[in-house]
């Protein structure tokens, strides 16, 4: 590389942050790029660019890009977490999972960037609420068939027996008004059977069956959401990692006993984290409700500064 | 950046089901609830009286807490409590900075408030009340209260 192009890089990222900071998403790209050409070896400029791509919603490039900042620098929390957004809006749930759960691991691994584990961690619910949607989607398919095989059939027979009236009237073997009245009856009995029949299917679907609400013993005090990452306080209480952790940055103390609680205190309460995922794997498309989520796009990556 | 999610479900509990005296009047946003309470005992100076309590969100409820404060109405007046100053202005350990945790919410806060006032015998607003209310522009969560007595 000639001498002053690392430096030149520098400037043109500096000048892709202030586009990107004022929402000229081309713009900063365009800088992004420029400081690619005068320097390829620096991760942050393609996890940069990738955000602003991003914006743009160039999913493929988003993920070249991170994939390129991820070889040059694997502990790459923000690499994986733009990765993760991108795979997810291209419906690739499963590997969306896997980048967004690398982020947050190094997220929690690093001390000073705590502030992002909220929203990495949100990212994870909707992630494995994608999964569920795409097996629920499948599995709702698999029944609409049988049910509307069913109904099909049962209109058939339905059509067939009014027709049969109808022969049997025109050859004068039945009366007309006898036939109304038999027409008319045969219509309500089928109406009841297909009535029936939705009753039926719709009771054998497990949803109706479950109740609705998440345990008490699975939910996080204080954001009242089901957890992701519990921490076990030395009261033997459980919350989520990220918003417990907020919270002890302000005040430290234990949220329920007052008593003096720091953050190396915490330990991982795996067996409820075990807990809370099976849950999340059986019920997540009603647990994690993405509609209720208020992410609107600019609040939403806020905590991840471009540096 | 939790606050609406949590005071979504918030909502939906207290739309179920309420202790007896705490009916929620207002809720149209997250920034902004109107709760009514009233003391269901006999004590003769809230008996018979309705009092409104407005609670202001910030973006980082329940991290920090909310700002609660008694609402003058044709209907509600402001009740009498040492603790409680004439425009409303409540000093409560648990609604302080210090006191505050988030795992209240605004039920437990409407609770608290009952038995504050349900425990109290005096007829009297706090020391210095008047001066207080015609002087002060602090918002309620940047003055620092001094507790006074800790029995009420």
């Amino acid at each position: 590389m000639p001498p002053g192009n690392e430096y030149a890089a520098e400037q043109l990222k500096k000048q892709g942050n202030d586009h990107f900071n004022n929402g000229e998403y081309e713009l900063a790209e365009q800088s992004y790029t420029f400081a690619i050409q005068k320097n390829s070896a620096s991760p942050l400029i393609f996890t940069n660019r990738a955000n602003a791509r991003l914006k743009l919603k160039k999913w493929q490039e988003v993920i070249d890009d991170c994939i390129k900042s991820i070889e040059l620098m694997q502990e790459n929390m923000k690499g994986f977490f733009y990765l993760a957004q991108a795979q997810l809006a291209i419906n690739h749930p499963n590997e969306a999972l896997s980048s967004a759960i690398k982020a947050y691991d190094f997220c929690t691994e690093s001390a000073q960037q705590t502030s992002n584990a909220a929203t990495i961690s949100a990212f994870v619910l909707k992630c494995k609420k994608a999964k569920w949607d795409i097996r629920e989607r499948d599995r709702i398919r698999r029944r609409a068939d049988l049910l509307s095989e069913l109904e099909l059939h049962m209109e058939k027979e339905y059509k067939a027996s009014i027709e049969e009236i109808d022969a049997g009237v025109e050859r004068g073997e039945t009366g007309q008004i006898e036939g109304q009245e038999e027409k008319s009856r045969r219509k309500d009995e089928w109406e009841k059977k297909v009535g029936d029949l939705r009753t039926a299917f719709a009771l054998s679907d497990p949803e109706n069956l479950q109740k609705r609400e998440v345990p008490d013993y699975l939910v996080d005090g204080i954001t009242f959401e089901i957890m992701h990452d519990p921490v076990v306080t030395r009261n033997g209480r459980s919350y989520e990692r990220a918003t417990l952790i907020e919270h002890l940055k302000r005040s430290p103390i234990d949220p329920l006993t007052r008593e003096p609680l720091t953050i190396g205190d915490l330990r991982p309460n795996i067996s409820l984290k075990d807990a809370c995922a099976e849950f999340m794997e059986n019920n997540s498309g009603w647990v994690y409700d993405c509609e209720d989520g208020e992410h609107d796009a600019d609040t939403r990556w806020a905590h991840l500064s471009s540096s | 950046m939790f606050a609406s999610k949590r005071l979504s479900k918030e909502l939906l509990k207290l739309q179920d089901k309420l202790p007896p005296g705490i009916t929620l009047v207002k809720a149209d946003n997250f920034e902004e609830w109107q709760m009514d309470i009233r003391v269901m005992d006999d004590n003769p100076l809230y008996k018979d009286e309705v009092y409104r309590l407005k609670f202001s969100f910030s973006q980082s409820y329940p991290i920090e807490a909310p700002e609660v404060t008694f609402l003058r109405t044709p209907t509600t007046p402001i009740p009498w409590h040492p603790h409680v100053y004439s425009n409303g202005i409540i000093c409560l350990d648990l609604l302080d900075r210090q006191g505050w945790s988030p795992v209240h919410n605004v039920e437990s806060i409407c609770v608290s408030l009952q038995s504050m006032l349900t425990s109290n015998t005096k007829k009297e607003r706090p020391p210095g009340d008047e001066n207080f209310v015609r002087y002060n522009t602090q918002r309620p969560r940047d003055i620092s209260f001094v507790f006074h007595d800790n029995q009420v």
